[in-house]
């Protein structure tokens, strides 16, 4: 992990869907925040985690990451990145440890026990993900939080379809990734005073 | 060389105002051009002597299927405009262009059939040309089809342009290919570096086609584009400005 | 995400997804037995045409193929975990197809004694088929590619796909045929093939790309 990075956002404008979204916003992460994105439905807070990744191109604005401008190019930043969006990308077909191992090939196996045992799903190892619930299919998700060495975290409602022990746990890998100098931003309805070092605001 | 028109030719605004001035202009004087070409290669050119009144045809034939050609050529270069530099003005015009072209490549296609009935003595033959304004036909109704069924205005800018774009490189091969399957045709009609075969009064009814019938089309396209922007544009402050200014 | 782990994935996800694989070979067999059935089962007619009927159902076959591949990906967002891997999208999309020719085109090839027997194709014919097969397929999946990227978010997009796409198919089909029929006339038929061979270059070189774009304004749609 890289013990010193930063990611600034300036002047953004993001156009979807005939809307205008997040026009002039600007703002700075560095290592150790949190930052959790707010605002109504459709504001644009999936859209502006989109656009910090790569996968969606604003129509104007500069991203830099660690100095680096890389707003045509994310190949830099994407390499540090984990981005678990609305759809979580776990593959259907595949068993859980195979769609971890498919994300995070280098993992040790012992490593990889530890991490699913903690997030209970060591017993459904080699069950295909199809079978399990919407819980657990994010959990699957989240393993990557454990396994992969990512400075700059992107999660669109992480907490979403988890339960009471999934969130605590969750919240405390975040302050754990924040404390180790991670980065974090991410989109929550849930309540996070404990957890969030920092709000921004998407006015409609 | 001045590129400050190209960085112009992106912006919505700027073409509006300028397509507006323009296309009236052109569409009457290719209406004009188009009407002296066929009234003077349909009533008063001379017959041929072999094919008699049939050949006439030409006068529509020939324009409608070069046309048919340049608009999927301008297409696929509006294609590489777009994925290269993103140019806004580019899905517009190919939005704009695809119909008109798919019509031209159909009346192609049966003008050619009309031709053929007396001369080869069937409406169809598999023979290069024809297979190649069929194909060219198809493509124009595959990128309409594409963009009818994309709701998402840009996946279907980016379709459209990928589409264009692939068909041009392929177009080539796609008539070299067909080449190969024998040709009943006859040669081409005009070509750049020969003089054409044919007498004056034969050939220069057929120019005035052409270039009738190529800003005949110009103008149509800026029309669709011209309204094509407004659709896209609506909620900019200038396309309110302009409603209200001056009518629709 | 490393490219050996993405394509271990991919031929893991193409092994569970045997079946579909299966009834495109089958859907391949049924189209190929319309023609005897359908049009005319005499050795006259058919000898000659065996090339161009196969060609057909490949074609037919590799499009069904093709519509699927990015669907599932799209479906449980690990499309939009490809383009953020900070991986380079066109090769990846290059290792998918690779994946996909072998599994789809393996099969198909391995029935090819069988029907060109069954359509009478002389031996003379049968090895130049084979060529053209294996030349010229490769560009079926890299052009096919493209249209299944541009109507991932599309519901019934297979329609459309074959809409779009069968029109660039035109001359491998002719290439191929050309080439089978030379062979059956005694004549060299290398050309042809080198054509073939041109044409999977060159969608090999193009395709990738195109497919990268279209990949990416999907699945944002």
């Amino acid at each position: 992990m890289q013990s010193f990075a930063s990611l600034t956002i300036s002047d953004l404008w993001i156009e979807r869907a005939e809307r205008d979204l997040c026009k002039g916003l600007s703002f700075s992460v560095q290592s150790g925040d949190v930052v959790r994105i707010l605002g109504e439905n459709g504001a644009g807070k999936s859209s502006l985690l989109k656009v910090i990744v790569g996968a969606l191109s604003p129509e104007e604005g500069r991203i830099a990451y660690s100095g680096e401008d890389v707003t045509l190019d994310r190949s830099i930043l994407q390499q540090d990145a984990l981005y678990i969006g609305h759809s979580v990308g776990v593959k259907q077909r595949l068993s859980v440890a195979e769609n971890i191992r498919w994300y995070c090939p280098d993992v040790c196996t012992n490593v990889l026990h530890e991490a699913l045992k903690s997030l209970e799903l060591i017993d459904y190892m080699d069950t295909p993900v199809k079978k399990l619930s919407a819980g657990q299919t994010r959990r699957v998700a989240l393993a990557r939080l454990w396994l992969s060495q990512k400075t700059l975290w992107l999660l669109d409602e992480p907490f979403a379809s988890l339960d009471v022990k999934g969130v605590e746990l969750l919240e405390e890998r975040i302050q754990q990734h924040a404390l180790a100098g991670g980065m974090v931003i991410l989109t929550s309805h849930q309540n996070l005073l404990s957890l969030a070092s920092r709000d921004v605001m998407l006015l409609p | 060389m001045n590129w400050a028109w190209f960085h112009k030719l992106g912006s919505p605004k700027w073409f509006y105002s300028w397509s507006k001035a323009w296309a009236l202009p052109v569409f009457c004087f290719g209406c004009l051009c188009l009407v002296i070409g066929l009234v003077w290669g349909l009533a008063f050119a001379p017959a041929d002597y072999q094919q008699g009144n049939s050949f006439r045809i030409i006068y529509i034939h020939v324009p409608v299927a070069m046309l048919a050609q340049s608009c999927y050529l301008a297409m696929g270069i509006a294609g590489v405009v777009f994925l290269v530099w993103q140019m806004k003005m580019s899905p517009i015009f190919i939005k704009a262009m695809a119909p008109v072209g798919a019509i031209m490549a159909l009346i192609a296609l049966v003008s050619g059939a009309i031709w053929g009935k007396p001369t080869w003595g069937t409406w169809w033959v598999w023979d290069a040309r024809l297979t190649s304004v069929l194909v060219l036909f198809l493509l124009y109704m595959g990128i309409i089809a594409l963009q009818n069924t994309i709701d998402d205005v840009l996946l279907a800018n980016k379709a459209a342009a990928v589409l264009s774009v692939v068909g041009l490189i392929n177009l080539p091969i796609i008539k070299y290919s067909v080449v190969l399957l024998e040709t009943l045709h006859q040669g081409p009609t005009f070509t750049l570096t020969k003089k054409p075969e044919m007498p004056a009064e034969m050939w220069l009814p057929l120019l005035f086609s052409v270039i009738g019938l190529y800003c005949f089309v110009a103008g149509l396209v800026l029309w669709r584009m011209q309204s094509e922007i407004l659709l896209r544009e609506h909620r900019s402050s200038w396309v309110k400005q302009e409603v209200t200014e001056n009518g629709l | 995400m490393t490219y050996s782990s993405f394509l271990k994935a991919e031929f893991l996800v193409l092994w569970r997804r045997k079946q579909d694989v299966f009834n495109a070979l089958l859907f391949f067999i049924i189209v190929v037995v319309l023609f005897p059935i359908g049009v005319n089962s005499s050795p006259e007619f058919l000898a000659p045409a065996a090339a161009g009927i196969i060609w057909c159902a490949t074609v037919l076959a590799v499009l069904m193929a093709l519509e699927s591949t990015f669907k599932e990906d799209h479906r449980d967002g690990s499309l939009e975990q490809l383009v953020v891997s900070g991986l380079s999208l066109p090769l990846l999309i290059v290792l998918k197809i690779i994946a996909q020719w072998l599994v789809v085109m393996l099969p198909l090839l391995i029935t090819m004694p069988l029907l060109a027997e069954m359509l009478y194709l002389p031996s003379s014919g049968f090895w130049a088929l084979i060529g053209t097969l294996l030349v010229g397929s490769p560009s079926l999946f890299f052009i096919g590619v493209i249209g299944g990227a541009l109507t991932v978010s599309i519901k019934q997009g297979a329609m459309l796909v074959m809409l779009l796409i069968l029109p660039f198919y035109l001359p491998v089909i002719i290439f191929s045929t050309l080439a089978v029929k030379a062979a059956q006339a005694g004549l060299p038929y290398s050309g042809f093939l080198a054509m073939l061979l041109a044409m999977s270059l060159l969608s090999l070189v193009i395709s990738p790309f195109m497919t990268a774009i279209a990949v990416k304004a999907s699945v944002n749609a």
